[in-house]
């Protein structure tokens, strides 16, 4: 049964549809796609609802879910690290 | 054809519910409607905190939505109380325009308990009246509805916002209307709102409503980071305000947007259906107070972690996408689709489970905002009073 959830077969990031412990390996299922799916190991301890990051990211590159663009990457982000706002922010309203 | 059975007002407006209102016209007036609603079972008073030494655009979009809500067709009578009578008159005068009966109660010259008792008496005839209104077979066609989100999270933009734009599609494909809101909410998906509009004058209205909102927001120094998104949406996972909006447009479905109505702008309709962006606040009561006072006699609010809002007079049926909310707030959720988020079931058929819960609030189920006593009344005021 998956755990996480992808909007787009372009995201970056799988959201968690159950409280997910670190170390945990997640099944994150496309919705564009249903033969589609990834498994990640989780870096954190992420909450339902939260994001995981399904590669790698660069600081200042632009994080995509739903296939567009939801803010940039303030810190180097690890695949399977809990991806919120301590390492994203707003393109339109951070100063 | 599908019909639900609702209420036929003079005008031919159809309402899913038979409230008789006391509307005070100002804030002044909230004691003595409040009194009539003691005394008299059977009438829903809205209190409120405006209506002096308003000026202008702002005076007219209070004229509007108090107007508005007494032209609801989920109103049958309305009685309103005011200070003064002339701005009340002006009031009744646009809710009389429905046909359905409006008295208005000055205060002035009388004093609270005269009021109160004159009130009383027009009131306790005008709910007898109603209680004889039967509810009867009619078109879903004739229905105007909205939609909301509230207390956002990535369920919301995972789940219970998709199966409501499932629910859109299909009242608009039925020759309904459907209302959508929440301009702010909108930043970082507002390009894909006006690629949605039927037409470039659509879309240039649209547009030009979009900027003059954040632009407003700017002029305050504001970024709105820690409002938007909210702390409940961070809680809930949500990072930014791209992110919340692009999971909020996923309820407004897959037609195209055939209306678009600033603040004053009266609801038209369009025969092969119609689906409305309104110029509104994204805050819960704010937004929900003017889409009924459009018209709207019925909506649907998506939650994540969890907002309760209610209106005195539109059932509000919650929805939410979120396991956790479901049950640890199970009593303000009318419609579960946690189910979505482990596939158990498909989109559509989550769509359907709405569909079908707002069907049997339309035929007089009671929403948990009903059954609850939320009744949340809150016009908007665009600047200071004089």
């Amino acid at each position: 049964m998956p755990r996480g959830l992808i909007h787009s077969e372009k995201d970056d990031v799988c959201v968690a549809t159950t409280d997910v412990k670190k170390g945990e390996e997640v099944l994150c299922a496309y919705l564009e796609n249903n033969s589609k799916h990834e498994i990640i190991k989780t870096l954190d301890d992420v909450p339902l609802g939260h994001k995981i990051a399904l590669r790698d990211i660069r600081q200042g590159e632009k994080v995509l879910k739903y296939g567009r663009p939801i803010g940039v990457a303030t810190t180097n982000i690890s695949k399977g690290q809990h991806v919120h706002i301590h390492n994203l922010k707003s393109i339109r309203w951070s100063k | 054809m599908m019909t639900i059975k609702g209420y036929i007002r003079e005008n031919g407006a159809v309402g899913v519910r038979n409230h008789v209102l006391v509307l005070p016209l100002d804030d002044l007036s909230n004691s003595a409607a409040l009194g009539v609603s003691k005394i008299v079972n059977g009438v829903v008073a809205v209190p409120h905190p405006y209506g002096r030494l308003q000026f202008g655009r702002d005076l007219d979009l209070l004229f509007h939505i108090l107007s508005g809500t007494g032209a609801n067709p989920n109103v049958a009578g309305v009685i309103v109380i005011g200070i003064e009578d002339n701005w009340a008159n002006r009031v009744a005068d646009g809710i009389a325009k429905t046909g359905k009966p409006v008295e208005v109660f000055p205060i002035e010259g009388y004093g609270d308990l005269k009021t109160i008792e004159r009130a009383s008496r027009k009131a306790k005839e005008m709910v007898q009246e109603a209680s004889e209104k039967q509810r009867t077979e009619v078109d879903i066609s004739s229905i105007v509805m909205s939609v909301k989100c509230g207390e956002s999270d990535t369920t919301s933009g995972l789940a219970s916002n998709p199966s409501v734009g499932v629910v859109v599609d299909k009242m608009v494909d039925l020759g309904a209307v459907a209302m959508f809101g929440e301009t702010s909410e909108l930043t970082g998906a507002e390009d894909i709102v006006a690629d949605k509009m039927a037409n470039e004058a659509l879309r240039e209205k649209f547009l030009k409503i979009y900027r003059e909102y954040i632009d407003v927001i700017e002029r305050e120094g504001a970024d709105l980071l820690g409002s938007q998104p909210t702390q409940g949406n961070i809680k809930g996972g949500l990072s930014t305000i791209e992110e919340k909006a692009l999971g909020n447009i996923q309820k407004l479905g897959h037609r195209k947007v055939n209306c678009v109505l600033d603040y004053l702008d009266p609801l038209v309709r369009e025969k092969q259906g119609t689906l409305c962006f309104v110029n509104t606040s994204s805050a819960a009561a704010e937004a929900v107070t003017l889409f009924a006072a459009k018209g709207s006699v019925l909506h649907l609010f998506t939650t994540g972690q969890g907002n309760i809002v209610g209106h005195p007079l539109i059932p509000v049926i919650k929805i939410t996408g979120n396991p956790k909310t479901a049950r640890t707030m199970s009593e303000h959720i009318d419609v579960d689709v946690s189910d979505l988020l482990d596939l158990k079931i498909s989109l559509e058929e989550a769509g359907e489970r709405v569909f079908n819960y707002m069907l049997r609030v339309m035929n007089g189920r009671l929403t948990a905002a009903e059954v609850l006593h939320h009744e949340e009344f809150s016009p908007i005021k665009l600047y200071i009073s004089a």
